[in-house]
């Protein structure tokens, strides 16, 4: 019996260093890239860039960035919270009420104090929606409502006040812009690295991205959907009180909540978290947020009607979505 | 011993109620109803009904659009920006005429859902992102307008025609601007029940995959969608210009959320494929007399507003458990 000639072993060939690294940080690479380059359109706009310019940009874009951070928690879990808007605004009315007259030690107190009742509504919308079944939208839009009348029942105007030293030391002086670029990279490194390489990190990645066979492998979804809540309302309390610091006050408006939500989404989403979940992290969000502000700002030094920022940085986010999804399609077709 | 086992024709109220939403929904709305005219009889009265139905249209109108587009799993955040360009461009070019004007506020529609339809048809992008960039960018583009002399700038003037149907009454209780709700409602109803686009928008809304391997061509049904749902937020806009007798850039944001809240309390599922626009009128109307009952507590705006969100989560849950509904797929 003759046999036929041996077949080449069909060996895949191992993915170079460059593809992987292509695959894992594409997108945050693309987004420093972006955020580089406008970094750099800016820095030409100015005829002088010190302290003061680089602290409008860091300090400006943290309320965003902490928000999308905690927004990006939500969405990669597999959800999405469009009260944390309102959950941010709720926070910078109470530490604004609670921070006035107080001195600098106590409003630091305060400020952990109104960071953790942040996490406990978050674990409320979390409970919510674990426990009713609703879906998350109805139900954040609902709490989106309750957090609104809630920081209006708080302050029924802007007012309150916070320690000097408490905003120099959160949101840096006019010419300090490391304390707010120390604050997020403290808050990334320490939060949510380990959080990230952690057992709770892989599994809300994992019931973000696929729910179904996160529970079949054994994981509380329900308990880890909780978890990813508190988390979010734990970053809009921080949001709240960087906002206090960089204010000075409290403005209870729910019109700043929800445009501060929309803001979330579109930082989490030009930073790389995919809105089905399971894909992205919380750098990306922090650097689309800086991008996210500096768009007006380097309108406005080119002379350009500011009020077209608006239609640029909705185009912006259009745009990018577009050709991440583009990208994502055609990923999955080869 | 044989077990004795239930009749199967004994089913449950509470599955029959599953089978028939509209029912509990009608019964929510009856209680409230009941409840808000024994703390404010001017409820029971022709102008109280009046005043409610004058209020809710437009807010029905924006469920019908949010209606559609949930149906087809999709979500319209632009509605209310939509909305408010349409009634500037009717405003500030009431003086070309009456039929132009309107024709031009709704073309805004028809471009806007046009722009939105490609982006989430076309291009696969998610559709609270397309139309969240998309409210952003009509934003800019009114307060553009407005400017100098943009093009919205001047005078603006609120057609009388419009002002007449926003206002006014027909007979009785029943508005004027009920018989635009009318229309839409008997168009929406019977399109969707009755027509091929409409099956459609229930398929892909239901299943995308089976409904594309079907062959149903899923871009032109989604420009279709977001075409009607940009243009019913158009029309609501301009009953609302006429309702307020002035133009602003912001004035219809609040009906965002409560559109939302209203069609999803009608039953239509936020996942899409399931309820329609029967529901949402209900649920329009339930909202609307909620918040009269909030008003007529006396109490700040600040506590309004939590209990309207406190309400609107309870009838949700409600919802969920009495009809027994899956909300979450």
């Amino acid at each position: 019996m003759t046999t036929a000639p041996p077949r080449p072993a069909l060996v895949p060939k191992p993915t170079s260093r460059w593809a992987r690294l292509r695959r894992r940080h594409g997108w945050l690479i693309v987004t420093a890239g972006f955020l580089l380059v406008l970094f750099f359109w800016r820095f030409s706009q100015l005829p002088k860039f010190g302290g003061f310019e680089l602290r409008t940009i860091t300090a400006g874009a943290m309320v965003v960035a902490f928000l999308g951070m905690g927004q990006a928690i939500v969405i990669i879990s597999g959800g999405i919270d469009l009260a944390l808007g309102a959950a941010m605004v709720f926070a910078n009315c109470l530490s604004a009420l609670w921070m006035k007259g107080q001195h600098t030690g106590m409003c630091f107190l305060l400020a952990i104090a109104v960071i953790a009742i942040g996490a406990a509504i978050g674990t409320i919308v979390g409970t919510t929606i674990v426990l009713s079944r609703v879906p998350d939208i109805v139900v954040t839009l609902a709490y989106l409502f309750v957090l609104s009348g809630a920081a209006l029942l708080i302050l029924n105007q802007p007012g309150g006040g916070t320690a000097q030293g408490f905003r120099s030391a959160v949101a840096g002086g006019l010419s300090q812009p490391l304390p707010s670029i120390l604050w997020t990279v403290g808050v990334l490194s320490v939060l949510w690295m380990p959080l990230k390489r952690s057992t709770l990190g892989v599994k809300l990645y994992a019931i973000g991205g696929n729910r179904a066979a996160a529970y079949l492998a054994g994981v509380d979804v329900s308990r880890v959907r909780v978890v990813a809540y508190t988390l979010g309302g734990m970053f809009a309390g921080m949001a709240g009180v960087i906002n206090t610091a960089y204010t000075g006050s409290g403005d209870p408006r729910s019109s700043i909540g929800l445009a501060a939500t929309l803001s979330s989404i579109a930082a989490a989403v030009l930073g790389g978290v995919a809105l089905t979940g399971g894909v992205g992290g919380l750098v990306g969000p922090v650097l689309a947020a800086v991008v996210l502000g500096l768009i007006p700002a380097i309108m406005l030094g080119e002379g350009v009607d500011p009020n077209l920022a608006q239609v640029v940085q909705g185009c912006v986010i259009i745009v990018v979505v577009m050709i991440g999804t583009w990208l994502a399609v055609k990923r999955r077709a080869t | 011993m044989s077990a004795v086992t239930a009749p199967a024709d004994q089913a449950s109220w509470r599955d029959r109620l599953a089978e028939r939403p509209f029912v509990a929904l009608f019964g929510v709305f009856a209680v409230l109803y009941l409840v808000t005219g024994i703390r404010d009889h001017g409820l029971f009265t022709e102008n109280g009904l009046r005043a409610v139905l004058l209020l809710t249209c437009p807010l029905a109108i924006f469920g019908a659009a949010e209606t559609l587009c949930m149906l087809t799993g999709g979500i319209s955040l632009s509605v209310t920006m939509t909305a408010n360009l349409a009634a500037y461009v009717a405003a500030s070019k009431s003086h070309l005429g009456t039929v132009p004007a309107i024709g031009l506020a709704l073309a805004v529609g028809v471009a806007v859902g046009l722009v939105n339809g490609l982006g989430i048809g076309v291009f696969k992008v998610n559709p609270l992102i397309m139309t969240l960039g998309m409210s952003s960018v009509l934003l800019g583009i009114t307060t553009v307008g407005l400017v100098g002399n943009g093009f919205l700038a001047g005078t603006t003037q609120i057609l009388p025609v419009v002002t007449r149907i926003s206002t006014g009454t027909l007979v009785g209780p029943i508005p004027s601007n009920a018989v635009v709700l009318a229309v839409i409602a008997v168009l929406l109803i019977w399109g969707l029940g009755r027509t091929g686009i409409g099956r459609l928008i229930y398929a892909i809304g239901d299943n995308t995959t089976a409904s594309r391997l079907a062959g149903v061509k899923l871009w032109q049904v989604v420009i279709a969608v977001y075409i009607g749902t940009e243009l019913l937020a158009a029309v609501a806009g301009l009953l609302y210009s006429g309702i307020s007798g002035g133009v602003a850039p912001d004035q219809t944001n609040s009906y965002l959320l409560t559109a939302i809240a209203a069609a999803v309390l009608g039953g239509t599922s936020i996942f899409g494929g399931q309820g329609g626009y029967a529901g949402t009128i209900l649920g329009a109307l339930s909202l609307t007399v909620l918040d009269r009952l909030l008003t007529s507590l006396n109490t700040s705006d600040a506590v309004r507003q939590v209990v309207y969100g406190l309400v609107v989560l309870l009838l949700a849950w409600l919802y969920a458990r009495v009809t027994g509904r899956r909300l979450l797929s």
